[in-house]
Protein backbone atom coordinates (compact mmCIF):
# COMPACT_ATOMS: atom_id res chain seq x y z
CA UNK A 1 0.00 0.00 0.00
CA UNK A 2 2.73 2.39 1.05
CA UNK A 3 4.68 1.81 -2.17
CA UNK A 4 1.63 2.54 -4.29
CA UNK A 5 0.74 5.69 -2.35
CA UNK A 6 4.36 6.83 -2.60
CA UNK A 7 4.36 6.19 -6.33
CA UNK A 8 1.09 8.07 -6.79
CA UNK A 9 2.39 10.98 -4.73
CA UNK A 10 5.63 11.04 -6.68
CA UNK A 11 3.70 11.33 -9.94
CA UNK A 12 1.91 14.46 -8.72
CA UNK A 13 4.90 16.08 -7.02
CA UNK A 14 7.83 15.10 -9.23
CA UNK A 15 8.16 18.42 -11.07
CA UNK A 16 8.24 20.39 -7.81
CA UNK A 17 10.58 17.87 -6.19
CA UNK A 18 13.03 17.93 -9.08
CA UNK A 19 13.07 21.74 -9.11
CA UNK A 20 13.74 21.75 -5.38
CA UNK A 21 16.46 19.13 -5.82
CA UNK A 22 18.29 21.47 -8.19
CA UNK A 23 17.90 24.40 -5.80
CA UNK A 24 18.94 22.33 -2.78
CA UNK A 25 22.04 21.09 -4.56
CA UNK A 26 22.95 24.53 -5.90
CA UNK A 27 22.54 26.60 -2.71
CA UNK A 28 25.60 25.26 -0.81
CA UNK A 29 27.65 25.56 -3.99
CA UNK A 30 26.74 29.25 -4.25
CA UNK A 31 28.63 29.79 -1.02
CA UNK A 32 31.92 28.69 -2.49
CA UNK A 33 31.59 30.81 -5.62
CA UNK A 34 32.85 33.64 -3.42
CA UNK A 35 36.28 32.01 -3.32
CA UNK A 36 37.68 28.52 -3.24
CA UNK A 37 40.98 29.01 -1.45
CA UNK A 38 40.98 30.83 1.85
CA UNK A 39 44.07 29.21 3.30
CA UNK A 40 46.33 31.96 4.56
CA UNK A 41 43.90 34.68 3.43
CA UNK A 42 43.82 37.86 5.47
CA UNK A 43 41.25 37.83 8.28
CA UNK A 44 39.29 40.68 6.69
CA UNK A 45 38.71 38.63 3.53
CA UNK A 46 37.73 35.56 5.56
CA UNK A 47 35.22 37.62 7.54
CA UNK A 48 33.71 39.03 4.33
CA UNK A 49 33.55 35.53 2.87
CA UNK A 50 31.86 34.14 5.99
CA UNK A 51 29.38 37.02 6.00
CA UNK A 52 28.48 36.34 2.34
CA UNK A 53 28.21 32.62 3.01
CA UNK A 54 25.85 33.24 5.92
CA UNK A 55 23.68 35.54 3.82
CA UNK A 56 23.24 32.72 1.32
CA UNK A 57 22.49 30.43 4.27
CA UNK A 58 19.36 32.48 4.97
CA UNK A 59 17.87 31.04 1.78
CA UNK A 60 18.09 27.49 3.12
CA UNK A 61 15.21 27.73 5.67
CA UNK A 62 13.24 29.47 2.90
CA UNK A 63 13.84 26.41 0.75
CA UNK A 64 12.71 24.14 3.61
CA UNK A 65 9.53 26.21 3.91
CA UNK A 66 8.89 26.00 0.16
CA UNK A 67 9.54 22.24 0.17
CA UNK A 68 7.14 21.70 3.08
CA UNK A 69 4.54 23.94 1.46
CA UNK A 70 4.60 22.23 -1.94
CA UNK A 71 4.64 18.67 -0.63
CA UNK A 72 2.24 19.34 2.25
CA UNK A 73 -0.41 21.00 0.13
CA UNK A 74 0.18 18.60 -2.77
CA UNK A 75 -0.29 15.51 -0.61
CA UNK A 76 -4.09 15.87 -0.59
CA UNK A 77 -4.65 17.54 -3.94
CA UNK A 78 -5.71 14.35 -5.81
CA UNK A 79 -8.12 13.36 -3.03
CA UNK A 80 -9.58 16.86 -2.79
CA UNK A 81 -10.29 16.73 -6.53
CA UNK A 82 -12.40 13.59 -6.07
CA UNK A 83 -14.04 14.82 -2.83
CA UNK A 84 -12.14 12.06 -1.00
CA UNK A 85 -14.66 9.48 -2.26
CA UNK A 86 -11.99 7.07 -3.49
CA UNK A 87 -9.93 7.36 -0.32
CA UNK A 88 -13.01 6.78 1.82
CA UNK A 89 -13.97 3.71 -0.16
CA UNK A 90 -10.60 2.02 0.40
CA UNK A 91 -10.55 -0.66 3.08
CA UNK A 92 -8.16 1.04 5.47
CA UNK A 93 -9.03 3.00 8.60
CA UNK A 94 -8.98 6.74 7.99
CA UNK A 95 -6.09 7.26 10.39
CA UNK A 96 -4.05 4.68 8.53
CA UNK A 97 -4.71 6.35 5.19
CA UNK A 98 -3.64 9.73 6.60
CA UNK A 99 -0.49 8.08 7.90
CA UNK A 100 0.19 6.51 4.48
CA UNK A 101 -0.18 9.89 2.76
CA UNK A 102 2.00 11.58 5.38
CA UNK A 103 4.69 8.94 5.20
CA UNK A 104 4.77 9.04 1.40
CA UNK A 105 5.19 12.82 1.37
CA UNK A 106 7.80 12.66 4.10
CA UNK A 107 9.72 10.12 2.03
CA UNK A 108 9.73 12.50 -0.92
CA UNK A 109 11.27 15.17 1.33
CA UNK A 110 14.33 12.96 1.53
CA UNK A 111 15.22 13.61 -2.12
CA UNK A 112 15.86 17.39 -1.85
CA UNK A 113 17.38 16.83 1.61
CA UNK A 114 19.85 14.38 0.10
CA UNK A 115 20.55 16.87 -2.70
CA UNK A 116 21.34 19.55 -0.14
CA UNK A 117 23.59 17.10 1.74
CA UNK A 118 25.47 16.22 -1.46
CA UNK A 119 25.68 19.89 -2.47
CA UNK A 120 27.07 20.75 0.96
CA UNK A 121 29.60 17.93 0.80
CA UNK A 122 30.76 19.04 -2.67
CA UNK A 123 30.96 22.67 -1.47
CA UNK A 124 33.04 21.69 1.56
CA UNK A 125 35.37 19.55 -0.56
CA UNK A 126 35.97 22.38 -3.01
CA UNK A 127 37.12 24.99 -0.51
CA UNK A 128 40.30 25.25 1.52
CA UNK A 129 39.35 26.70 4.87
CA UNK A 130 41.66 28.80 7.01
CA UNK A 131 42.35 27.63 10.54
CA UNK A 132 39.57 28.50 12.95
CA UNK A 133 36.81 28.20 10.33
CA UNK A 134 34.83 24.95 10.28
CA UNK A 135 32.35 23.34 7.91
CA UNK A 136 29.07 21.87 9.14
CA UNK A 137 27.60 19.94 6.20
CA UNK A 138 25.97 17.18 8.26
CA UNK A 139 24.54 19.57 10.84
CA UNK A 140 23.14 21.83 8.13
CA UNK A 141 21.58 18.89 6.28
CA UNK A 142 20.03 17.48 9.45
CA UNK A 143 18.61 20.86 10.36
CA UNK A 144 17.27 21.34 6.85
CA UNK A 145 15.61 17.91 7.03
CA UNK A 146 13.99 18.73 10.36
CA UNK A 147 12.82 22.16 9.20
CA UNK A 148 11.37 20.72 5.99
CA UNK A 149 9.59 18.00 7.97
CA UNK A 150 8.09 20.53 10.39
CA UNK A 151 6.88 22.76 7.53
CA UNK A 152 5.56 19.71 5.66
CA UNK A 153 3.63 18.57 8.75
CA UNK A 154 2.10 22.02 9.23
CA UNK A 155 0.97 22.39 5.62
CA UNK A 156 -0.15 18.74 5.47
CA UNK A 157 -2.40 19.41 8.47
CA UNK A 158 -3.73 22.64 6.97
CA UNK A 159 -4.41 20.95 3.66
CA UNK A 160 -6.35 18.04 5.20
CA UNK A 161 -8.56 20.35 7.24
CA UNK A 162 -12.17 20.79 6.31
CA UNK A 163 -13.34 24.04 4.77
CA UNK A 164 -14.90 24.94 8.10
CA UNK A 165 -11.58 24.48 9.91
CA UNK A 166 -9.74 26.55 7.32
CA UNK A 167 -12.33 29.31 7.63
CA UNK A 168 -12.03 29.16 11.43
CA UNK A 169 -8.23 29.49 11.17
CA UNK A 170 -8.57 32.41 8.77
CA UNK A 171 -11.06 33.95 11.18
CA UNK A 172 -8.55 33.71 14.03
CA UNK A 173 -5.83 35.31 11.85
CA UNK A 174 -8.15 38.14 10.82
CA UNK A 175 -9.20 38.52 14.47
CA UNK A 176 -5.57 38.94 15.51
CA UNK A 177 -4.96 41.54 12.80
CA UNK A 178 -8.11 43.44 13.77
CA UNK A 179 -7.13 43.33 17.44
CA UNK A 180 -3.78 44.81 16.45
CA UNK A 181 -5.43 47.63 14.51
CA UNK A 182 -7.67 48.30 17.48
CA UNK A 183 -4.69 48.45 19.84
CA UNK A 184 -2.91 50.87 17.49
CA UNK A 185 -6.06 53.04 17.35
CA UNK A 186 -6.21 53.06 21.15
CA UNK A 187 -2.57 54.06 21.35
CA UNK A 188 -1.47 50.85 23.07
CA UNK A 189 2.11 49.88 22.21
CA UNK A 190 1.71 46.12 22.55
CA UNK A 191 1.19 44.22 19.27
CA UNK A 192 -0.75 40.94 19.15
CA UNK A 193 0.70 40.02 15.75
CA UNK A 194 4.20 40.52 17.07
CA UNK A 195 3.47 38.43 20.16
CA UNK A 196 2.00 35.59 18.07
CA UNK A 197 4.97 35.74 15.68
CA UNK A 198 7.30 35.62 18.67
CA UNK A 199 5.44 32.63 20.12
CA UNK A 200 5.65 30.74 16.81
CA UNK A 201 9.28 31.51 16.07
CA UNK A 202 10.92 31.07 19.46
CA UNK A 203 11.38 27.75 21.17
CA UNK A 204 9.15 25.76 21.65
CA UNK A 205 7.23 27.42 18.80
CA UNK A 206 6.93 25.15 15.73
CA UNK A 207 8.69 27.64 13.42
CA UNK A 208 11.67 28.24 15.71
CA UNK A 209 13.61 25.69 13.65
CA UNK A 210 13.56 28.16 10.73
CA UNK A 211 15.12 30.96 12.72
CA UNK A 212 18.70 31.59 13.81
CA UNK A 213 21.88 31.06 11.82
CA UNK A 214 21.99 28.61 8.94
CA UNK A 215 25.68 28.50 8.22
CA UNK A 216 27.53 25.86 6.27
CA UNK A 217 30.79 27.51 7.36
CA UNK A 218 31.36 29.14 10.69
CA UNK A 219 34.03 29.72 13.25
CA UNK B 1 -33.16 -14.43 6.88
CA UNK B 2 -29.61 -13.50 5.97
CA UNK B 3 -29.28 -9.90 4.79
CA UNK B 4 -26.24 -8.40 3.10
CA UNK B 5 -27.55 -4.92 3.90
CA UNK B 6 -29.97 -4.05 6.65
CA UNK B 7 -30.92 -0.62 7.91
CA UNK B 8 -33.44 0.18 10.59
CA UNK B 9 -34.91 3.56 11.36
CA UNK B 10 -32.14 5.30 9.44
CA UNK B 11 -32.31 9.06 9.54
CA UNK B 12 -29.98 11.60 8.02
CA UNK B 13 -30.63 15.27 7.54
CA UNK B 14 -28.47 16.70 4.76
CA UNK B 15 -30.12 20.12 4.70
CA UNK B 16 -33.36 21.83 5.61
CA UNK B 17 -34.83 20.71 2.33
CA UNK B 18 -33.65 17.12 2.21
CA UNK B 19 -33.47 14.26 4.64
CA UNK B 20 -33.51 10.47 4.70
CA UNK B 21 -36.44 9.45 6.87
CA UNK B 22 -36.96 6.19 8.74
CA UNK B 23 -35.25 4.11 6.09
CA UNK B 24 -35.64 0.37 6.57
CA UNK B 25 -33.80 -1.46 3.81
CA UNK B 26 -33.41 -5.20 3.67
CA UNK B 27 -31.20 -6.59 0.91
CA UNK B 28 -31.02 -10.37 0.93
CA UNK B 29 -27.63 -12.02 0.50
CA UNK B 30 -27.12 -13.07 -3.09
CA UNK B 31 -29.79 -10.74 -4.44
CA UNK B 32 -29.37 -8.28 -7.28
CA UNK B 33 -31.19 -5.38 -5.71
CA UNK B 34 -32.26 -2.45 -7.82
CA UNK B 35 -32.44 0.79 -5.89
CA UNK B 36 -34.74 2.97 -7.94
CA UNK B 37 -35.57 6.57 -7.47
CA UNK B 38 -35.79 9.86 -9.34
CA UNK B 39 -32.84 12.27 -9.34
CA UNK B 40 -32.40 13.84 -5.94
CA UNK B 41 -34.42 11.17 -4.13
CA UNK B 42 -31.51 10.26 -1.84
CA UNK B 43 -29.99 7.20 -3.52
CA UNK B 44 -26.40 8.45 -3.42
CA UNK B 45 -26.82 9.73 0.14
CA UNK B 46 -28.14 6.32 1.20
CA UNK B 47 -25.19 4.58 -0.43
CA UNK B 48 -22.75 6.94 1.30
CA UNK B 49 -24.45 6.16 4.60
CA UNK B 50 -24.17 2.43 3.92
CA UNK B 51 -20.46 2.76 3.17
CA UNK B 52 -19.67 4.91 6.18
CA UNK B 53 -18.86 8.04 4.18
CA UNK B 54 -21.65 9.89 5.95
CA UNK B 55 -22.75 9.38 9.53
CA UNK B 56 -26.43 8.76 10.19
CA UNK B 57 -28.07 10.88 12.85
CA UNK B 58 -30.27 8.00 13.95
CA UNK B 59 -30.80 4.32 13.22
CA UNK B 60 -28.60 1.30 12.64
CA UNK B 61 -26.83 -0.07 9.58
CA UNK B 62 -25.49 -3.57 9.14
CA UNK B 63 -23.54 -4.50 6.03
CA UNK B 64 -22.32 -8.07 5.48
CA UNK B 65 -23.22 -8.81 9.09
CA UNK B 66 -21.04 -6.00 10.44
CA UNK B 67 -21.94 -2.72 12.03
CA UNK B 68 -21.48 0.58 10.20
CA UNK B 69 -19.39 2.61 10.92
CA UNK B 70 -17.62 0.55 13.61
CA UNK B 71 -16.29 -2.17 11.31
CA UNK B 72 -15.96 -0.11 8.16
CA UNK B 73 -12.50 -1.28 7.06
CA UNK B 74 -13.60 -4.94 7.15
CA UNK B 75 -16.80 -4.15 5.30
CA UNK B 76 -14.98 -2.18 2.61
CA UNK B 77 -12.46 -4.99 2.16
CA UNK B 78 -15.33 -7.15 0.92
CA UNK B 79 -17.24 -4.44 -0.93
CA UNK B 80 -16.76 -3.13 -4.43
CA UNK B 81 -18.02 0.40 -4.89
CA UNK B 82 -18.58 2.27 -8.12
CA UNK B 83 -19.51 5.87 -7.34
CA UNK B 84 -21.78 8.12 -9.30
CA UNK B 85 -18.89 10.23 -10.63
CA UNK B 86 -15.39 9.05 -11.54
CA UNK B 87 -13.09 9.49 -8.57
CA UNK B 88 -9.87 7.75 -9.58
CA UNK B 89 -6.67 9.78 -9.78
CA UNK B 90 -6.56 11.17 -13.34
CA UNK B 91 -2.76 11.44 -13.52
CA UNK B 92 -2.34 7.66 -13.17
CA UNK B 93 -2.14 5.42 -16.21
CA UNK B 94 -4.62 2.58 -16.43
CA UNK B 95 -1.91 0.12 -15.37
CA UNK B 96 -0.92 2.31 -12.42
CA UNK B 97 -4.55 2.68 -11.37
CA UNK B 98 -4.98 -1.11 -11.36
CA UNK B 99 -1.79 -1.57 -9.30
CA UNK B 100 -2.83 1.17 -6.88
CA UNK B 101 -6.26 -0.34 -6.36
CA UNK B 102 -4.93 -3.91 -6.09
CA UNK B 103 -2.53 -2.91 -3.30
CA UNK B 104 -5.48 -2.27 -0.98
CA UNK B 105 -7.28 -5.55 -1.65
CA UNK B 106 -5.37 -8.72 -0.77
CA UNK B 107 -7.83 -10.84 -2.75
CA UNK B 108 -7.52 -8.76 -5.93
CA UNK B 109 -7.64 -11.14 -8.89
CA UNK B 110 -4.94 -9.86 -11.25
CA UNK B 111 -5.64 -12.49 -13.89
CA UNK B 112 -9.35 -11.66 -13.92
CA UNK B 113 -8.50 -7.95 -14.14
CA UNK B 114 -6.31 -8.66 -17.19
CA UNK B 115 -9.08 -10.73 -18.75
CA UNK B 116 -11.65 -7.98 -18.19
CA UNK B 117 -9.26 -5.34 -19.51
CA UNK B 118 -8.78 -7.28 -22.73
CA UNK B 119 -12.49 -7.88 -23.03
CA UNK B 120 -13.21 -4.18 -22.56
CA UNK B 121 -10.38 -3.19 -24.91
CA UNK B 122 -8.79 -0.77 -22.44
CA UNK B 123 -5.25 0.45 -23.24
CA UNK B 124 -2.82 -0.15 -20.35
CA UNK B 125 -0.63 2.88 -20.88
CA UNK B 126 -3.41 5.45 -21.27
CA UNK B 127 -3.65 8.16 -18.60
CA UNK B 128 -7.02 8.14 -16.86
CA UNK B 129 -7.47 11.82 -17.70
CA UNK B 130 -7.44 10.84 -21.37
CA UNK B 131 -10.00 8.03 -21.05
CA UNK B 132 -13.45 8.52 -22.51
CA UNK B 133 -16.47 8.38 -20.23
CA UNK B 134 -17.24 4.88 -21.48
CA UNK B 135 -13.68 3.67 -20.87
CA UNK B 136 -13.74 5.16 -17.37
CA UNK B 137 -17.02 3.37 -16.66
CA UNK B 138 -15.49 0.09 -17.81
CA UNK B 139 -12.39 0.67 -15.68
CA UNK B 140 -14.50 1.22 -12.57
CA UNK B 141 -16.36 -2.03 -13.18
CA UNK B 142 -13.07 -3.84 -13.89
CA UNK B 143 -11.56 -2.68 -10.61
CA UNK B 144 -14.48 -3.65 -8.42
CA UNK B 145 -15.11 -7.00 -10.10
CA UNK B 146 -11.44 -7.98 -9.83
CA UNK B 147 -11.68 -7.36 -6.08
CA UNK B 148 -13.93 -10.45 -6.00
CA UNK B 149 -16.19 -8.70 -3.52
CA UNK B 150 -19.05 -10.25 -1.55
CA UNK B 151 -21.04 -7.07 -2.06
CA UNK B 152 -21.11 -4.76 -5.05
CA UNK B 153 -22.51 -1.28 -4.56
CA UNK B 154 -23.00 0.49 -7.85
CA UNK B 155 -24.25 4.05 -7.92
CA UNK B 156 -25.68 4.78 -11.36
CA UNK B 157 -22.85 2.79 -12.97
CA UNK B 158 -24.06 3.21 -16.53
CA UNK B 159 -25.39 6.74 -16.33
CA UNK B 160 -24.27 8.70 -19.37
CA UNK B 161 -22.73 5.69 -21.13
CA UNK B 162 -23.63 4.84 -24.70
CA UNK B 163 -25.74 1.71 -25.30
CA UNK B 164 -22.77 -0.40 -26.46
CA UNK B 165 -20.67 0.37 -23.38
CA UNK B 166 -23.72 -0.04 -21.15
CA UNK B 167 -24.29 -3.48 -22.60
CA UNK B 168 -20.62 -4.45 -22.07
CA UNK B 169 -20.70 -3.26 -18.46
CA UNK B 170 -23.95 -5.04 -17.64
CA UNK B 171 -22.75 -8.22 -19.36
CA UNK B 172 -19.57 -8.21 -17.25
CA UNK B 173 -21.67 -7.64 -14.17
CA UNK B 174 -24.03 -10.49 -14.93
CA UNK B 175 -21.11 -12.77 -15.77
CA UNK B 176 -19.56 -11.98 -12.40
CA UNK B 177 -22.84 -12.62 -10.60
CA UNK B 178 -23.21 -15.99 -12.32
CA UNK B 179 -19.78 -17.03 -10.98
CA UNK B 180 -20.64 -16.75 -7.31
CA UNK B 181 -22.99 -15.57 -4.65
CA UNK B 182 -22.15 -11.88 -4.49
CA UNK B 183 -24.89 -9.46 -3.56
CA UNK B 184 -25.36 -6.54 -5.92
CA UNK B 185 -26.90 -3.25 -4.84
CA UNK B 186 -27.37 -1.10 -7.89
CA UNK B 187 -28.93 2.33 -7.88
CA UNK B 188 -30.38 3.85 -11.00
CA UNK B 189 -33.12 5.99 -12.38
CA UNK B 190 -32.99 3.96 -15.60
CA UNK B 191 -35.87 1.65 -14.89
CA UNK B 192 -35.56 -0.62 -17.92
CA UNK B 193 -31.92 -1.30 -17.14
CA UNK B 194 -32.77 -2.68 -13.72
CA UNK B 195 -35.71 -4.65 -15.06
CA UNK B 196 -33.29 -6.81 -17.02
CA UNK B 197 -30.94 -7.72 -14.23
CA UNK B 198 -32.50 -7.29 -10.79
CA UNK B 199 -34.45 -9.77 -8.74
CA UNK B 200 -35.41 -7.31 -5.99
CA UNK B 201 -36.32 -3.69 -6.19
CA UNK B 202 -36.63 -0.85 -3.71
CA UNK B 203 -38.08 2.50 -4.68
CA UNK B 204 -36.92 5.63 -2.91
CA UNK B 205 -38.60 8.98 -3.22
CA UNK B 206 -37.82 12.16 -1.34
CA UNK B 207 -35.68 10.28 1.18
CA UNK B 208 -38.32 7.68 1.94
CA UNK B 209 -38.61 4.05 0.89
CA UNK B 210 -41.86 3.77 -1.04
CA UNK B 211 -41.78 0.05 -1.66
CA UNK B 212 -39.40 -2.93 -1.45
CA UNK B 213 -40.41 -6.17 -3.10
CA UNK B 214 -39.27 -8.93 -5.50
CA UNK B 215 -38.93 -7.69 -9.06
CA UNK B 216 -41.40 -10.29 -10.27
CA UNK B 217 -44.08 -8.98 -7.90
CA UNK B 218 -43.28 -5.45 -8.97
CA UNK B 219 -43.56 -6.30 -12.66
CA UNK B 220 -46.63 -8.50 -12.43
CA UNK B 221 -48.44 -6.91 -9.55
CA UNK B 222 -49.05 -3.43 -10.93
CA UNK B 223 -52.06 -3.22 -13.25
CA UNK B 224 -54.21 -0.61 -14.90
CA UNK B 225 -57.86 -1.66 -14.66
CA UNK B 226 -60.74 -0.08 -16.54
CA UNK B 227 -63.95 -0.32 -14.52
CA UNK B 228 -67.56 0.38 -15.34
CA UNK B 229 -70.02 1.34 -12.57
CA UNK B 230 -67.23 2.02 -10.10
CA UNK B 231 -68.14 1.93 -6.41
CA UNK B 232 -68.51 5.38 -4.85
CA UNK B 233 -67.22 4.16 -1.49
CA UNK B 234 -64.10 2.05 -1.70
CA UNK B 235 -63.37 0.83 1.85
CA UNK B 236 -60.95 -2.08 2.31
CA UNK B 237 -59.46 -3.52 -0.87
CA UNK B 238 -57.47 -6.74 -1.30
CA UNK B 239 -54.98 -4.73 -3.40
CA UNK B 240 -53.25 -1.38 -2.98
CA UNK B 241 -54.96 1.38 -4.91
CA UNK B 242 -52.29 3.67 -6.33
CA UNK B 243 -54.26 5.87 -8.68
CA UNK B 244 -57.89 6.48 -9.71
CA UNK B 245 -58.91 8.57 -12.72
CA UNK B 246 -62.13 9.27 -14.55
CA UNK B 247 -62.30 8.10 -18.17
CA UNK B 248 -65.70 9.16 -19.50
CA UNK B 249 -68.35 7.14 -17.66
CA UNK B 250 -65.73 4.64 -16.53
CA UNK B 251 -62.78 4.84 -14.18
CA UNK B 252 -59.21 3.72 -14.59
CA UNK B 253 -57.57 2.36 -11.48
CA UNK B 254 -53.89 1.63 -11.02
CA UNK B 255 -53.39 -1.05 -8.38
CA UNK B 256 -50.48 -2.90 -6.80
CA UNK B 257 -50.49 -6.46 -5.47
CA UNK B 258 -53.02 -7.61 -8.04
CA UNK B 259 -54.09 -11.27 -8.28
CA UNK B 260 -56.66 -12.56 -10.84
CA UNK B 261 -59.18 -13.75 -8.17
CA UNK B 262 -59.48 -10.13 -7.02
CA UNK B 263 -61.91 -9.55 -9.92
CA UNK B 264 -64.54 -10.93 -7.53
CA UNK B 265 -64.08 -7.94 -5.25
CA UNK B 266 -65.27 -5.63 -8.06
CA UNK B 267 -68.19 -7.93 -8.83
CA UNK B 268 -69.14 -7.88 -5.14
CA UNK B 269 -69.09 -4.08 -5.24
CA UNK B 270 -71.37 -4.00 -8.29
CA UNK B 271 -68.63 -2.88 -10.68
CA UNK B 272 -67.55 -4.47 -13.93
CA UNK B 273 -63.94 -5.05 -14.92
CA UNK B 274 -63.63 -4.11 -18.60
CA UNK B 275 -59.91 -4.41 -19.12
CA UNK B 276 -56.78 -5.32 -17.16
CA UNK B 277 -53.49 -4.02 -18.55
CA UNK B 278 -50.02 -5.02 -17.33
CA UNK B 279 -47.92 -1.94 -16.69
CA UNK B 280 -44.28 -2.15 -17.61
CA UNK B 281 -41.74 -1.36 -14.94
CA UNK B 282 -41.37 2.26 -15.91
CA UNK B 283 -45.10 2.92 -15.85
CA UNK B 284 -45.38 1.09 -12.54
CA UNK B 285 -42.50 3.13 -11.16
CA UNK B 286 -44.13 6.40 -12.22
CA UNK B 287 -47.47 5.37 -10.71
CA UNK B 288 -45.77 4.40 -7.45
CA UNK B 289 -44.09 7.78 -7.25
CA UNK B 290 -47.32 9.60 -8.05
CA UNK B 291 -49.16 7.72 -5.32
CA UNK B 292 -46.37 8.26 -2.78
CA UNK B 293 -46.50 11.99 -3.49
CA UNK B 294 -50.21 12.00 -2.64
CA UNK B 295 -51.73 12.67 -6.03
CA UNK B 296 -54.57 10.22 -5.37
CA UNK B 297 -58.01 11.73 -5.32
Amino acid sequence: MYTQVLKAQWLTARTAVMLLVVLAFALPLLVVTYGGNLEGAPSGRVATWLFAAQRIGVLIPGLALLLGLLLGLGAWAPDHAGNHVYALSLPVPRGMYVLLRFAAGATLLAVPVAALGIGAAVAVASVKLPSGVHAYPLELTARFALAALVCYAIFFAISIATRRAVLATLGVVCGILLADLLLVALGVESSVTQSVFYLLTTWPGPLSILMGRWALFDV
Amino acid sequence: MNYAIETSGLEYRASRRFEIRDLNLRVRSGAIYGFLGPNGSGKTTTIRLLLGMLRAQRGAITVLGRQVPGEMARILAETGYVPERPHLYPYLSLEEAIHFHAAFYPGFDVAYAAELRQGFGLPLDQKLAKLSKGEMGKLHILLVLAQRPRLLVLDEPTDGLDPVVRRDVLAALLDFCSQGTATVFISSHLVHELERICDWVGVLDDGKLVVELPMQSFKNGIKRIRISNPPSLIGDTPFVLLQREMAGTEQVWVVRGWQPPMVQWFEGAGAGVREIVDLDLEEGFVELLRSSRGSRF
